[in-house]
C-alpha cells in the first residue's frame, strides 16, 4: 500500500491528493480536483518552507487547517506532499494521530 | 493590542505574537531576542500569499498550524469590521503546551477583535515598543465603585484544565517565585486555581509575575496576600468577576 493509499484509507478522511512542493500532481483519491488541490498546497508548503528558514523554525514537517465546514492536513514526504482533506473537522486530531503512526511504521 | 500580545507571550514556549492584516503588513507585534519587529514584517508577505492560496480550496478556514522540526507557527483568523480580515500568527518552540496555546490564541483572538473594532483597543495599548523581554504589559487599573469597564468580559468560557490541574510552587525558588512557608504555597495555588476560572491558563504566569511585583526579593508570605489579591484583581476585565475573585480568596483565607 502506498502512502497516498494509507492516509486516504484513514476514516474521517474525505479525499487525498499527493504532490510535490512544485505543485506537481502525482495522484489523488475520492478527488477529481487533485490538480487544483496539489497546485496550491505545493505553494503552501513552499511559502511555509521560506517563512520558516526567516523565522529560524526548521524544516516543515506538517501543516493543517481547519475551519467550521472542513479541515485539511498537508503532510511533508522526503520527496512529496501528501494533502488530506477531513470531514468534519472535528477529525483533524485523530487524523494527525493516525497519520504519525502510520508514517513512522513506515520509516 | 500590545498588551494582548504580551499575554501571549508569556505563555511558556512562545517567542513572538504578531498580528498582520490581510496584506501582510504588520499591525501589531511582541516578540524576544532575534524576534524583532523587523524579522516578523518579512514573514507578513509569504504568511498572506500562503493564506490566499489555503482560501482557494478552504474560504472559510479559522485556525491554522505548522509544525517545523524546530517549532511551530500557529494561525488563527481574525474578520474585523474596521480592518477586514486579519491573522494572529505565534511563533512557538517545542515546549509550548498546544491545548493551553489553543484556548490562549482564542481568548486573545476574541480581544484583538474588539480591539481592532473600536473597543478596549485604546485602553489596553502599552507603551511598549517593538519586540521586549520581560516588560510586563499595562493593564487598566481596577474601577471603583461604579467605574466604567474598560471592555467586555473576559472570556469566561475559557476555564482551563489548569484549575484542576493541582499546581505546585517552590519554596526554594526553583520556579522563580518562591513561598515562605506552606500556607502560602496554598494561597498562591488558590490564587492560580481562582484566576484561571476568569483568565484561563495564563493564571499562573500572572500569579509569578504579581509575586514577583508585590515580593520582589522575598518570598512571598500571606502578610502580602491582599496586595496580591488586588495586583491579580486588575487582570480580570469583567467587574462582577473582578469582585467574585476577591470573594472567593477572601473565603479561603486571603486577607
Amino acid at each position: 500500500m502506498t502512502e497516498l493509499e494509507t492516509v486516504a484509507g484513514l476514516p474521517g478522511v474525505s479525499a487525498a491528493v499527493l504532490g510535490d512542493l512544485e505543485g506537481t500532481f502525482l495522484g489523488a483519491h475520492r478527488t477529481a480536483d487533485g490538480e487544483t488541490i496539489a497546485a496550491e498546497m505545493g505553494f503552501v508548503g513552499s511559502t511555509l518552507l521560506e517563512i520558516g528558514e526567516v523565522l529560524g523554525l526548521g524544516a516543515l514537517t506538517s501543516f493543517s487547517l481547519s475551519g467550521p465546514a472542513g479541515a485539511c492536513l498537508l503532510v511533508v514526504r522526503p520527496r512529496a506532499l501528501i494533502t488530506a482533506l477531513v470531514t468534519p473537522p472535528q477529525s483533524l486530531g485523530p487524523v494527525e494521530r493516525a497519520v504519525d503512526t502510520a508514517f513512522q511504521e513506515w520509516t | 493590542m500590545e498588551t494582548i500580545l504580551q499575554g501571549l507571550l508569556d505563555m511558556a514556549g512562545v517567542n513572538a505574537a504578531v498580528l498582520f492584516d490581510g496584506a501582510g503588513r504588520l499591525l501589531a507585534h511582541r516578540g524576544r531576542s532575534v524576534y524583532d519587529r523587523a524579522l516578523c514584517e518579512q514573514v507578513g508577505g509569504p504568511l498572506a500569499r500562503a493564506i490566499d492560496s489555503m482560501q482557494l480550496q478552504h474560504e472559510d478556514w479559522e485556525s491554522a498550524s505548522a509544525q517545523f522540526t524546530d517549532g511551530t507557527l500557529l494561525l488563527r483568523r481574525l474578520d474585523t469590521t474596521s480592518a477586514g480580515p486579519c491573522v494572529l500568527a505565534l511563533v512557538a518552540d517545542a515546549t509550548l503546551n498546544p491545548a493551553f496555546a489553543t484556548v490562549a490564541i482564542r481568548v486573545s483572538s476574541n480581544k484583538l477583535k474588539r480591539a481592532l473594532d473600536g473597543g478596549a483597543s485604546s485602553s489596553a495599548v502599552g507603551t511598549g515598543q517593538g519586540s521586549s523581554v520581560g516588560s510586563l504589559p499595562t493593564y487598566p487599573p481596577s474601577p471603583g465603585p461604579g467605574g466604567s469597564q474598560a471592555g467586555p468580559p473576559a472570556a469566561s468560557g475559557s476555564r482551563p484544565a489548569l484549575a484542576n490541574s493541582g499546581l505546585t510552587w517552590s519554596r526554594t525558588g526553583s520556579g522563580g517565585v518562591m513561598a515562605a512557608d506552606q500556607a502560602s504555597a496554598g494561597f498562591l495555588n488558590t490564587c492560580a486555581h481562582e484566576l484561571a476560572r476568569h483568565v484561563g491558563p495564563m493564571a499562573k504566569i500572572f500569579v509569578e509575575e504579581a509575586v514577583r511585583k508585590v515580593c520582589p526579593d522575598l518570598p512571598f508570605s500571606l502578610a502580602a496576600s491582599r496586595a496580591l489579591a488586588d495586583e491579580l484583581a486588575m487582570r480580570i476585565e469583567d467587574d462582577a468577576d473582578r469582585q467574585a475573585f476577591l470573594a472567593s480568596l477572601k473565603k479561603t483565607g486571603g486577607k
